[in-house]
């Protein structure tokens, strides 16, 4: 689909097609030369360049501030990070010797000093995924098939199942952290159902990660729900019409219509819930502000924290934030892939 | 979607059929209500504990005779610093929005009506900076504030940075795209500049996608916590995300306080949320792609 007939294809969503965001550029601004045909153009090309060159002084202006801000605060540090990353740095963050690649084969433990605390951090971190992200993404279906229930005041609902969006991470963490605490009470049921040494789920090596991930899965249901919902809005009523008159019940309906034309939501959703996985650092540093209980919740992004601010480690913190780095742009790249398969799926 | 539906047209009006409409809506609300509860409990939990005074075994449910509102006002005596924090997220975020909204249009208006040479390649340039995480650049930005200019503590140390955004580029180009060209040609027939159609024409035509862009920047700066964090060392210069987070370590055995102090500093984006909310869900869905 080319960006060009998208924005009057879908005129009540209008900023759906920024999720496209011209993959296929290249399509849509080469036949821009609109004034007839071939001779049109030869006969105006003179000026029309002339134009083009002036236009490129005024884009110019017009882009250098933005321009500057990236350049300054986007592309450089990206590419002083990877630099970084080879060498040991002093206090101040000055490169002092070439290190080759040897943080990195420390962190995958490839040195063979048999020392895994890295290796493990990274394990800690995807471990901490498979828990967030299957559970968040059924718990927002869930949540946006009963929003779809046509009855009286939906829209209030709607309203408190996006809530969470508006709350930031610091404060969400501020009050699951007394929620956890053990002198409320507020989950003294759960503590006793499990039979725990400890009344505190963050103190314990067993239950710390996923009381983390419990309270990450209510942080992102606001804006699972408003995906899905819009995933399930753009599904067309008429096949839910032509299912009722072929017999089908509300659930096969669910089972064999919603959910098939939902698959691209959600794999997009698995993507991005899975990129904040990989770069959830504030519930960490709020809720147990150290490695946790036996290191068990010391995942790469609080790893980072520790190596760049509390031990001044840049060259070191720098290589763990390529490695992250990577693992977003391959899981960036499937979720263009992703969006292309949508786009030709219906 | 309705309960039954291989049912006789006949009996549809039947009394039957009525009250099983009625105990499916009952049973609907009775699902909605549930998930509200659910889904709102920790903000209920927080009011809960805020309302009950300063104990140490607060219970989950308040006791509704003997609410105690005074732990609002008593959180801004209790951390003197609460006003200024709140004071210095506005600044910042306000700021921030403003800057991006400029810095914003003037370039998606480049990429969406101008023609000029090279014109692909700064796009790609543009949608490279979406693929660029910010641990994979928090690290020479904090030498770069922090060491190089000395910024720490200060308001363009929490602004600048986040004076431009891809998304809000993408957004508007993709917005102004929708305006026929055909305005443009005849704005630059007629004498009109191409700065003053942006400001004249271009802009008051796109107040949704702007309004979606501003919102959208606003509850993104508020909630910001790792750069605020890195960036600030005084008291006086923290957000409120930072700074609540440290009145939770100040004022650990002080339940009450803390959740009042949270829900204060909650207020304004939840507020926002009430008001904004359509321009924030289209905010979310078209940037998602940010992540």
């Amino acid at each position: 689909m080319s960006a060009v007939d998208r924005p009057d294809s879908t005129p009540a969503r209008p900023f759906e097609p920024a999720l496209t965001t011209g993959l296929d550029e290249k399509e849509t601004t080469a036949p821009v030369v609109v004034t007839g045909g071939k001779d049109a153009r030869k006969v105006l090309s003179a000026h029309q360049r002339n134009r083009r060159w002036k236009d490129f002084g005024w884009a110019m202006l017009y882009m250098f501030p933005a321009l500057v801000i990236f350049v300054i605060f986007t592309f450089l540090p990206f590419f002083q990070s990877i630099y970084l990353s080879f060498f040991v740095t002093d206090q101040a963050g000055v490169p002092v010797r070439f290190n080759d690649v040897k943080y990195y084969s420390r962190i995958l433990n490839l040195d063979g000093s048999g020392r895994d605390e890295y290796l493990k951090s990274v394990l800690i971190t995807i471990q901490f995924s498979l828990m967030v992200v299957p559970l968040g993404i059924a718990a927002s279906v869930a949540l946006a098939v009963l929003a779809t229930a046509k009855v009286r005041a939906i829209g209030i609902f709607r309203t408190i199942f996006t809530s969470s969006v508006a709350i930031s991470v610091a404060s969400a963490s501020v009050i699951w952290a007394l929620i956890y605490n053990p002198s409320v009470k507020a989950t003294k049921w759960l503590v006793d159902l499990l039979n725990l040494k400890t009344q505190g789920l963050l103190l314990d090596s067993a239950t710390a990660l996923p009381a983390v991930a419990f309270m990450t899965i209510w942080t992102a249901l606001g804006f699972n729900f408003i995906i899905t919902l819009a995933g399930i809005q753009a599904i067309p009523q008429d096949l839910y019409e032509s299912g009722k008159i072929d017999g089908a019940n509300n659930w096969n309906a669910f089972r064999y219509l919603t959910l098939p034309l939902l698959t691209p939501t959600l794999l997009f959703l698995f993507i991005i819930s899975t990129i904040s996985c990989f770069q959830a650092f504030t519930q960490f540093n709020v809720l147990i502000a150290n490695e946790g209980p036996n290191g068990s919740t010391n995942v790469m992004v609080y790893n980072l924290f520790t190596a760049f601010f509390k031990d001044t480690r840049y060259g070191f913190a720098s290589s763990i934030a390529v490695m992250l780095f990577m693992v977003v742009l391959v899981l960036t790249l499937i979720q263009y892939r992703v969006l292309d398969r949508k786009v030709h799926y219906q | 979607m309705s309960a039954e539906v291989s049912r006789r047209p006949d009996e549809v009006h039947s009394s039957s059929y009525q009250v099983m409409e009625v105990a499916r809506k009952v049973g609907v609300y009775f699902l909605l209500l549930l998930a509200s509860l659910i889904v709102l409990f920790p903000i209920l939990f927080s009011l809960s504990l805020a309302l009950q005074g300063s104990t140490l075994a607060p219970s989950l449910i308040p006791d509704f005779s003997k609410l105690d509102f005074s732990s609002f006002g008593q959180a801004f005596a209790q951390e003197p610093n609460l006003g200024r924090w709140i004071i210095n997220s506005f600044v910042v975020s306000l700021t921030v929005t403003l800057g991006q909204l400029v810095t914003s249009a003037l370039a998606a208006y480049a990429l969406a009506t101008l023609e000029f040479p090279g014109k692909n390649i700064f796009f790609m340039v543009f949608l490279a900076t979406l693929m660029i995480p910010w641990e994979a650049t928090v690290i020479p930005n904090y030498l770069t504030i922090a060491r190089d200019l000395g910024w720490k503590d200060s308001y363009q140390g929490l602004i600048v940075p986040f004076l431009a955004t891809g998304f809000g580029i993408f957004l508007l180009r993709q917005y102004f795209m929708t305006i026929p060209k055909d305005l443009y040609e005849a704005a630059v027939i007629d004498g009109c500049g191409r700065t003053r159609y942006l400001w004249s024409i271009l802009l008051p035509l796109s107040r949704p996608a702007l309004g979606t862009l501003a919102v959208y920047a606003f509850l993104n700066t508020y909630n910001q916590y790792y750069w605020p964090l890195l960036i600030t060392d005084s008291s006086v210069w923290r957000t409120t995300q930072v700074g609540i987070t440290a009145f939770r370590q100040t004022e650990a055995a002080i339940f009450n306080l803390q959740m009042a102090g949270t829900l204060i500093v909650m207020l304004p984006t939840l507020l926002l949320l009430i008001i904004g909310q359509r321009q924030l869900v289209r905010g979310l869905t078209a940037g998602a792609l940010k992540g």
